[in-house]
């Protein structure tokens, strides 16, 4: 099967288009093995530590789903920066319908 | 949700600070006063000289939040493994180790002090087992054990007697609970206890030569029982994260030596076991100082999201670990300080969440504010703490069960009198008399 294509916007604006993300893999660890910047994952996607954020672009919202009570919880530690449209990628596996989806990173610290 | 902790006006725009000037050159982390009080020398660093020399440590103090993020953001220029090599059992390890080797198996260097890519290898391991979603399955069984201990310290204040908040509370409810997830369900608390201080000695700088051989030979005692452990899983594998490390098979297919399994046991036992209770602890103070603050807790017991701001805001406030160790392994600059290859340095953690630079008045309890994420009380980085939910869940846990079921909680000497532990890695109050009623 050929893979997902996945876009990240790095903090620069530099748009990082990833061709062959496996299905079943998290976002977070996509993003990691193709070194986005901005992505760091340091609770290697233990959904503790808020460094996986990225904003889900409007009109994939729907497919990309809300965060649910735990991820809500981490993503309340970064309000600076939190948005309705606030994700931890490292929550969000890649599926099928997810191909061509695009996110933003947002930067921690 | 803001409440202060000094009344000195100062000109800074935060209502209360109360800063005062540490004479540097004069002045070691390993000071008495200093390590009782460390604020005032953090901050005098922070604003005089952000990487600075301690000159009877021999380490480099890293105090600002900007510099302490770039040296945990940078595992190989700051290498873990090294500096973590160069504080333990400093002055004595060659007669430490010995100690371990003829009493307690063999000496086992802790493999999750590693470096990349090594680091990464055993980390992968390790994540998942303390997620946030595993660990919020074991939200009841936390609650349960933290419920029970809340009853009997609530009979025993109940009769007019004073509690140890650290002995009674806050030590026995981490331990029981790190060993419940260990698969352990025949322990010693007091034992256990005193293996966590022998380890935590190691890496605190201010052990005697004497103080040293109690402490080889407790870890010796350590080391033993989890082999002991260990030995058991391999013939009747249980449920448990023990037999889950002795059998573990990594990424690469291959599995841990026996001496990197004690290792990683040891650290489950030992890690999350002072820091959690000291936090456990730092949050019976300020219920015991703030009464606002603990009428406030009540009011908002049920709302969980408050509670984690809470609990969030306490580790910013009053971070359990002051300060780690980490090795340059080029020469490099850093806060405009030239640093040489081999250069020791602490990171002060404690001193990067109480930096004016990024938490405005930080010395406001205010769980209100908008980076309150963060605080690097877990550190930052490959070597973030991997215990940060279980932890999290254990004060929190301890917040509510113990403010639904008591009141007036009072300490029942000076705040000016309470005693830590001496070392430079933790700022861990020995002993907290209290006093409450039960609502
Ligand atoms: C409030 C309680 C706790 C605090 C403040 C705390 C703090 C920390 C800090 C500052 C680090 C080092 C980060 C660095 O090197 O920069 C760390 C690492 C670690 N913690 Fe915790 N910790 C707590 C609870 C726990 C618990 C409950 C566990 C065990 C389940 C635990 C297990 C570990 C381990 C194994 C490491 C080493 C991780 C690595 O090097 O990759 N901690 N912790
Ligand atoms: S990797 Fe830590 S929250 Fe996503």
């Amino acid at each position: 099967m050929s893979g997902v294509t996945i876009t990240f916007v790095e903090p620069d604006g530099t748009e990082k288009i990833i061709e062959d993300a496996v299905v079943g893999e998290s976002l977070m660890n996509v993003a990691k093995d193709n070194g986005v910047e901005g992505i760091w994952g340091d609770c290697g996607g233990g959904c503790a530590c808020g460094t996986c954020h990225v904003y889900v672009d409007e009109k994939w919202q729907d497919v990309v789903g809300k965060p649910d009570d735990i991820e809500e919880m981490t993503l309340d530690m970064v309000t600076e920066a939190q948005q309705d449209n606030s994700r931890l990628c490292c929550q969000i596996q890649v599926s099928p319908e997810l191909d061509g989806v695009r996110l933003t990173v947002v930067p921690a610290e | 949700m803001t409440t202060q902790e000094t009344q000195a006006p100062t000109s800074s725009g935060c209502p209360f600070t109360g800063r005062q000037k540490v004479a540097l050159e004069e002045t070691s982390l390993t000071d008495p006063i200093i390590q009782a009080n460390p604020r005032d020398f953090y901050w005098t660093m922070r604003t005089e000289d952000p990487v600075h020399y301690d000159e009877k440590l021999g380490m480099w103090l890293v105090t600002r939040y900007d510099d302490i993020v770039k040296v945990l953001r940078e595992p190989l220029l700051f290498s873990d493994k090294q500096g973590y090599e160069a504080q333990y059992a400093s002055g004595f390890f060659e007669e430490f180790k010995q100690i371990l080797e003829s009493q307690g198996g063999g000496y086992f260097p802790d493999v999750i002090k590693s470096d990349p890519p090594e680091h990464t290898r055993i980390r992968k391991l390790m994540d998942g087992a303390f997620s946030a979603h595993r660990v919020k399955t074991l939200e009841p069984g936390i609650t349960r054990i933290i419920a029970d201990l809340v009853d009997q310290i609530a009979d025993k204040a109940d009769k007019g007697e004073v509690i140890d908040g650290v002995r009674e509370f806050a030590i026995p409810l981490t331990i029981s609970v790190i060993c419940e997830q260990l698969g352990i369900d025949q322990f010693n608390g007091e034992k256990i206890s005193r293996w966590s201080e022998a380890i935590t000695a190691q890496i605190g700088r201010m052990q005697n030569r004497e103080e040293m051989v109690e402490n080889a030979k407790e870890i010796c005692d350590l080391q033993n029982f989890i082999t002991e452990q260990m030995q058991d899983r391999e013939v009747d594998p249980k449920e448990d994260m023990i037999s889950d490390l002795v059998h573990a098979e990594l990424d690469d297919g291959s599995k841990l030596t026996f001496g990197e399994a004690v290792s990683l046991v040891r650290a489950l036992i030992i890690a999350g076991n002072d820091t959690t209770a000291t936090a456990i602890t730092n949050l019976l103070l300020i219920l015991a100082t703030q009464p606002e603050l603990a009428q406030e807790l009540y009011d908002n017991v049920e709302d969980d999201k408050y509670l984690n701001r809470f609990v969030e805001e306490l580790l910013r406030f009053a971070p359990p670990v002051r300060g780690l160790a980490k090795m340059a392994t080029e020469d490099t600059e850093l806060g405009g300080q030239q640093l040489p290859k081999g250069a020791h340095l602490l990171v002060m953690y404690a001193s990067g969440n109480d930096d004016e630079e990024k938490f405005e008045c930080p010395r406001q309890f205010d769980m209100g504010r908008k980076n309150l994420g963060s605080h690097v009380a877990f550190g930052v980085g490959v070597h973030r703490c991997i215990g940060a939910s279980l932890a999290r869940m254990e004060i929190k846990v301890a917040a509510k069960e113990l403010i639904k079921k008591v009141h007036n909680i009072q300490l029942t000497v000076p705040v000016a009198e309470l005693k830590y532990q001496k070392t430079v890695a933790t700022h861990a109050i020995e002993a907290l008399p209290i006093t409450f009623t039960k609502r």
